[in-house]
């Protein structure tokens, strides 16, 4: 019997990093996964996966009648025998039936992996060619969701994102939840440690060699120069390169303090539990 | 027996117990009530799946005989050996929302129960022959068949497209579903369209198939995606890579498993790859330019007669 473990994240937060990361650290290859070939697992939304589960058309449903099924979906997983790595941008939310979104029964555990909302605001912005402001306000939305749009047909089902505080609580506080937080900024600072406790959490192999390749594969310089030669299906058009410099504290050159303020005002509390305030308020 | 009436669809005869306003209907003539191909009837379905199936999903199951599927809160479906579907509806449950799953996964089922290699695209008359467009949901198959009907081309088949033993597509309902982002940029009035069900953004176009319209020979598929890329790409499928593509792009394909149907299926995927060209068509995620894309499929079909 399987199950999954979710790689939840709010956008923008470094998904896309630590799932080349994971692929490499799978596929255990010579040479480095081919960044347009990241697929470990579906990625929750997907309405491929859901009509082909289902075997019938999500697109004849509402957005409510959909999440009443996606619980059914991810347990039907449990047939497989091995273990899936799947993607979500939901914030961890309960269908109408009252039932987590994800499926109590399918779910072993989520990596919920975190980003300095102060870093996640540009980049936001930047990925949905909105301005910064735009971006702050929608991360400040009790009602904020991806593919919401009732009159038309996205590849992806709606996905309710919620304030980014809410997101984040509502994975990490999650009652009967196996939950584990990564911080983008520790993959940066310290991968070998901050891999490897990912890698055991999700029940893969974590010998310290095999890790320091896998993060050698997935360095920044190699994605950037795979994305310069064959281009990367996921980066959005008209926006500069998907695998710039992983970076954290691009919001010193990048924000206003009016955008800081707001930002910290609105998501401080959560800001200091994950360490990305001081005691004093101030961003770190 | 109960009031029923007669559709013709799909080259096939329905005698149905739900009225089907997308269909054509037909006369209730002695001649045509006894040569019914295909009974739909409203029944009892029993809850929990096929006794002896095969479960192929959370709300589906199949055997030798018979796909079982569940539509939560909506109905039951048993389909038969190619003639008979028996709806089970939940109870205050509206009409258009059996008709929707019923035309869509039922009679894909009903589909393959009869032998035909079952797409999922939309069929568009090009002369004396056909183009199908293939892809997933979402990937804009109704929009493109929408645009092409504009330009007056006859669309033979919206979203089901089955292929008949001689490689040729059957013509079905009459009718495109189309989102309400698409009629408004089309500027077709959605004012007195029938929507697809209740509380949805989405209508069903009717379309002139004529009554006698004929299966055609299929000689382009052209399979839909997009991509964060910012221009249009077509690229070849060579025939060794041909057979992958069109499996993939079958309509239910796992309701093949369990239904012994797969041997013909695939021999029905190898006929059809030796006789088309086909090829992937990719367009940028971002806005929905239709007229190029037309412009450009037309070009690569007198470019590959």
């Amino acid at each position: 019997m399987g199950g999954i473990y979710w790689l939840a994240s709010y956008p923008k937060s470094g998904n896309t990093w630590f799932r080349t990361f994971l692929k490499n650290l799978i596929e255990d290859g010579d040479e480095p996964a081919d960044i347009n070939d990241l697929s470990i697992g579906n990625v929750a939304s997907s309405r491929a996966w859901l009509d082909e589960v289902l075997g019938f058309d999500t697109a004849e449903l509402d957005p409510d009648e959909v999440d009443r099924l996606r619980p059914e979906v991810y347990r039907w997983s449990l047939r497989d025998d091995a273990i899936a790595y799947h993607k979500i941008h939901d914030a961890y939310t309960s269908t109408l039936n009252g039932e987590p979104l994800v499926g109590r029964e399918a779910t072993l555990g989520a990596l919920y992996i975190l980003r300095n909302p102060l870093d996640v605001a540009p980049s936001y912005a930047n990925h949905n060619h909105s301005s910064i402001d735009d971006a702050i306000t929608r991360m400040s939305e009790h009602d904020h969701a991806l593919c919401k749009s009732r009159k038309g047909l996205p590849n992806q089902v709606r996905q309710q994102l919620l304030t980014w505080s809410e997101h984040v609580l509502s994975w990490v506080d999650a009652p009967d939840l196996n939950c584990r937080v990564i911080r983008y900024e520790d993959m940066l600072e310290d991968p070998l440690a901050a891999f490897t406790r990912a890698a055991r959490f999700l029940q893969l192999p974590h010998d310290t060699a095999r890790i320091a390749k896998a993060i050698r594969f997935s360095d920044f310089k190699v994605l950037s120069r795979q994305e310069e030669q064959n281009g990367f299906r996921e980066k959005a058009p008209k926006t500069e390169r998907f695998f710039r410099q992983g970076k954290s504290g691009d919001w010193r050159d990048k924000l206003t303090p009016e955008q800081i303020a707001r930002i910290v005002a609105e998501h401080g509390k959560v800001m200091r539990r994950f360490g990305y305030l001081n005691t004093a308020g101030e961003p770190l | 027996m109960t009031d029923a009436y007669l559709y013709a669809c799909y080259g096939l005869t329905l005698r149905s117990q739900l009225q089907l306003p997308e269909l054509l209907p037909l006369s209730a003539s002695s001649f045509h009530v006894n040569v019914a191909e295909i009974d739909i009837r409203l029944g009892m379905v029993a809850r929990g799946g096929l006794a002896g199936g095969k479960q192929i999903g959370p709300y589906a199951w199949v055997n030798a005989r018979s796909l079982w599927l569940q539509v939560p809160h909506v109905a039951r479906f048993l389909v038969s050996e190619g003639r008979e579907i028996l709806i089970d509806p939940e109870p205050g449950i509206d009409e258009d929302s059996l008709r929707v799953f019923l035309l869509g996964s039922a009679f894909g089922a009903l589909l393959f129960q009869r032998g035909h290699l079952v797409l999922h695209g939309n069929a568009i008359r090009i002369g004396d022959r056909c183009m199908v467009c293939v892809g997933p949901s979402g990937a804009g198959k109704s929009t493109l068949a929408a645009g092409f009907m504009r330009r007056g081309y006859p669309i033979l088949a919206d979203d089901v497209v089955p292929v008949d033993s001689q490689c040729r597509a059957i013509p079905g309902f009459p009718r495109i579903k189309l989102w309400q982002d698409v009629t408004e940029k089309l500027a077709i009035d959605a004012t007195d369209l029938r929507r697809i069900r209740p509380n949805t953004e989405k209508f069903n176009l009717p379309v002139g198939i004529e009554g006698a319209a004929e299966p055609l020979p299929i000689r382009w598929i052209y399979i839909l995606d997009s991509d964060h890329l910012e221009a249009l790409k077509i690229e070849p499928i060579p025939g060794m890579q041909r057979f992958q593509p069109l499996h993939n792009n079958t309509y239910r394909v796992q309701f093949l498993q369990g239904m012994a149907l797969k041997p013909e299926h695939l021999k029905l995927c190898g006929q059809l790859a030796g006789r088309i060209r086909l090829a992937r068509l990719t367009r940028p995620r971002k806005g929905f330019n239709l007229e190029p894309m037309i412009d450009r499929i037309l070009a690569d079909i007198a470019e590959h007669p």
